[in-house]
């Protein structure tokens, strides 16, 4: 048993079971609940929770009707799941570490939360442009074989990489 | 137990499982984008595997939900903003070292940094809809 507990709650994950937990939420929301899997949409709804009053066509639009809706218990279940699962690893409650980012960067705080500011306003808005994120598009689309999600998926992944390659030489000092 | 608990449930084991095999991790996205580790680029073909999967199996019992309700898969749009979206994407991918998933992952797991990438995320949507007001055609 000891070992069975280790192996889902201690020990990372096998790359094959994590992909398969992942992948059969596709099925599995649209057998039991005719929904796509998707997350970014979702951040619509935190936009209208800040400013509910707006006008803009897009957040006035019927997605956006009930901020409480199915997307927005999603969201709060994933943030719970990451929760639980670094206590389990027996993680502190709270950290500065973002990996080999803030073990090369020396950077004061205000800048690195820029940085991951300025990363994450670029997600939002290219998801939205995209019609989706790793999980809509790459995940549930490409599995039901989009071809708008294949496009989507090569341009994330090769965007990616060459801005990996240049954070390595701008950033990192060539690492 | 109403849809919405259902929803929280499924997010936890969404949020659970991204986290436990590091797709929440910035070294195993980073190393992903490098080629120095594929786990991560692995765990997304076996989730893409396992879902065309279960959606053919979907079909095979004729495309039908548990109480007998059709399904609908409806198409995502292709158009000429689809590169440019994952082009931005993809830059904020490896800056953040997150997607929009794997930062409520992060977020929970209690990384500070994580709370500035979903704020960011937020922040994102909103000048999209500021955008797509002034630019309907932006709208897919």
């Amino acid at each position: 048993m000891t070992n069975l507990y280790n192996f889902i709650f201690v020990d990372p994950w096998p790359w094959w079971l994590g992909g398969i937990a992942i992948g059969l939420l596709v099925p599995v929301m649209y057998y039991f609940l005719n929904t796509p899997l998707g997350v970014s949409t979702g951040y619509g709804n935190l936009v209208k929770m800040i400013i509910p009053k707006t006008k803009l066509k897009w957040l006035t639009s019927k997605n956006f009707a009930d901020t409480l809706n199915w997307r927005f218990f999603f969201m709060a279940g994933m943030i719970l799941g990451g929760f639980f699962s670094a206590r389990s690893m027996g993680f502190p409650v709270t950290t500065m570490d973002m990996g080999r980012f803030t073990a090369i960067v020396d950077w004061p705080f205000l800048s690195l939360a820029v940085w991951f500011f300025c990363g994450g306003l670029l997600l939002g808005l290219g998801a939205r442009l995209a019609g989706g994120c790793t999980s809509g598009h790459s995940i549930h689309g490409l599995a039901n074989l989009h071809i708008s999600s294949l496009i989507a998926t090569i341009f994330f992944l090769l965007f990616g990489a060459i801005t990996v390659w240049l954070i390595r030489v701008f950033v990192f000092g060539g690492i | 137990m109403s849809n919405k608990m259902v929803f929280l449930g499924l997010g936890v084991f969404f949020g659970f499982s991204l986290s436990r095999v590091g797709a929440s991790n910035y070294d195993l996205i980073f190393a992903m984008f490098t080629g120095e580790d594929l786990t991560l680029a692995w765990v997304i073909i076996t989730a893409i595997i396992t879902a065309f999967l279960g959606m053919k199996l979907i079909g095979l019992i004729g495309g039908k939900g548990y109480k007998g309700q059709k399904i609908t898969v409806n198409k995502k749009p292709l158009n000429q903003f689809t590169a440019p979206g994952g082009i931005l994407f993809g830059i904020g991918w490896a800056i953040s070292g997150a997607c929009p998933g794997t930062v409520l992952a992060q977020v929970g797991e209690g990384k500070t940094l994580g709370l500035f990438t979903m704020l960011g995320m937020i922040a994102g949507t909103y000048i999209y809809a500021l955008l797509v007001n002034k630019h309907p055609k932006l709208s897919s």
